[in-house]
């Protein structure tokens, strides 16, 4: 029997604390339904401390990572309002044990949306399209895990930023993406890579959040998926990603 | 003495034209260039490049523009230079969307995506700049590079690439003229499909941080050489993305926001 109580717990008090754990997988033996429920407890662990979800992030969205990972779907995480960063604001990496970022498009859905759902329908749900950015720091040692320890693990999340909401029928299936460090290109890509369009991220966020029975909320927030590789974040770097017509999305790093 | 070392690098440089004519003309691959050039001597792969440009116009081969070659940083930092490198384009290699290319036409080819520019004006003169590529340039095209290498393996330095026209191959170009003021050269996503599967991602940024950019050093070096970019000349700017394989019988599309589609198809 899989105590789920005492993983999440563990999880959940190296995000808190910012301290690398060894994978779950090392000590316990657990399907991908129990990492998903281990998951949700640790989420509902942040919850009962005062923080307020607030959306979800899917993962794995790029088919050459899935391949990679030998994966035939996506994973998703649970995001909170503790883990917005203003854009344009400031992080200390002492929050974080070994953070990555990467370039994301965003949503915001002004109405539940429900699955099945047609990529018509779900754009209908959508309020606005943002420039993203998502800051990943997986909190087990070295940045290794197995699929099941990286979804007990909130798929990685950390910190989310999104920039200027724009129009839902923005087009945004093959926007050129620029992430910047200093002002120097660090990533290059486009809104292509999250599965080809990053409205199909969305409906099958639709069916994730539907299987765990969920289902996405008004209001909320959903992180397509990474357009391009993740970058090591370091100390005193400034942070922009750039999207084609979607304007840009920044923080800062502190020294 | 001096004389007599001119001599025998003359006649290595046009052994080294003739091994690479002879490979392209035959569809084959030769061993690499480099080694029996200095190391690192630019100079001395221009002129084997430059003999080979010399004898395919008197054979009648009719020069439609240049491609530049080399512009990602992190190629460059791989091949240990800090400059593109150029090859000219001859009407015989340029191909319609969608018309199929035998595949047996170009060897061991591979396809990148890129921005092709097209002038109205002559690019002559000192000192250009971006004001004058600007003014000079008459619309921007999408447009599929199918490179190739006749040096085996594609085992290429800078010095293998230059001789060998800058691995040049096909280029297809795009059917709808852009306007400079309607497209975002450096914002520009780029996506490359093979068979509905995305092979290459990438933006105009990629291209050394503009693709105008890169055909301002392509302006500048033409000028240098003494053979400067004429009015109806294409320039094919440099890929968006990395180069992905091709097989035969395969399809490859690319999509760069702001001008559109093309498409590059193989024979069996």
């Amino acid at each position: 029997m899989v105590d789920i109580a005492k993983l999440a717990r563990t999880v959940d008090t190296a995000a808190h604390k910012a301290k690398s754990i060894p994978q779950l997988s090392e000590k316990a033996k657990y399907s991908l339904d129990d990492a998903y429920a281990i998951q949700a407890a640790s989420i509902q662990r942040r919850l009962d401390r005062g923080e307020k979800r607030n959306g979800m992030k899917m993962g794995f969205t790029s088919r050459a990572k899935m391949i990679q990972m030998g994966l035939n779907d996506m994973i998703w995480g649970r995001l909170t309002d503790q883990m917005m960063i203003e854009d344009g604001g400031t992080i200390s990496l002492e929050n974080y044990v070994h953070p990555r970022v990467e370039p994301e498009i965003a949503f915001l859905l002004k109405r539940p949306l429900s699955y099945p759902c047609t990529a018509a329908e779900a754009l209908a749900a959508v309020d606005g399209v943002a420039p993203a950015m998502e800051i990943i720091d997986s909190r087990y040692r070295n940045f290794k895990f197995s699929l099941e320890d990286v979804v007990a693990d909130n798929a990685s999340s950390s910190s989310f930023v999104v920039g200027p909401w724009h129009r839902p029928d923005t087009d945004i299936e093959n926007l050129g993406m620029i992430m910047e460090f200093n002002g120097r290109p660090v990533q290059i890509g486009s809104s292509a890579a999250i599965l080809g369009q990053p409205v199909r991220s969305l409906v099958s966020a639709a069916r994730l959040t539907a299987e765990a029975g969920e289902g996405l909320q008004a209001g909320w927030i959903v992180m397509a998926g990474g357009a391009t590789a993740a970058e090591a974040l370091r100390p005193g770097v400034h942070v922009r990603n750039s999207v084609q017509g979607l304007g840009s999305v920044a923080f800062s790093v502190t020294e | 003495m001096a004389a007599k070392t001119a001599t025998k690098k003359e006649k290595t440089i046009k052994d080294a034209a003739r091994r690479i004519r002879t490979a392209w003309k035959n569809g084959k691959t030769t061993k690499p260039i480099r080694d029996v050039l200095p190391k690192g001597d630019i100079d001395a792969a221009y002129a084997i490049q430059q003999i080979n440009t010399d004898i395919w116009i008197d054979e009648g081969r009719r020069v439609i523009g240049r491609k530049i070659g080399l512009t990602a940083k992190p190629v460059q930092a791989q091949l240990g230079v800090d400059q593109p490198d150029y090859g000219i384009i001859y009407a015989d290699m340029a191909v319609v969307d969608g018309d199929e290319i035998d595949f047996k036409s170009v060897a061991q080819p591979k396809a990148e995506a890129e921005v092709a520019l097209v002038l109205a004006e002559d690019l002559d003169g000192d000192q250009l700049t971006l004001l004058d590529l600007i003014a000079a340039t008459a619309y921007a095209l999408p447009a599929i590079e199918v490179v190739g290498s006749r040096i085996a393996n594609w085992d290429i330095n800078i010095l293998d690439t230059i001789a060998d026209n800058a691995s040049s191959g096909k280029i297809v170009l795009g059917t709808r003229p852009v306007l400079l003021d309607d497209v975002d050269l450096r914002m520009c996503g780029m996506v490359m499909e093979n068979k509905g599967e995305q092979v290459s991602i990438g933006a105009g940024v990629a291209c050394l941080g503009n693709p105008l950019n890169a055909a301002v050093w392509l302006a500048r070096k033409m000028v240098d050489v003494g053979m400067p970019l004429l009015a109806g000349d294409v320039i094919m700017t440099g890929a968006l993305g990395p180069m992905a394989p091709i097989g035969p019988g395969e399809v490859i599309e690319a999509r760069i926001s702001g001008l559109g589609s093309v498409r590059a198809v193989f024979s069996d």
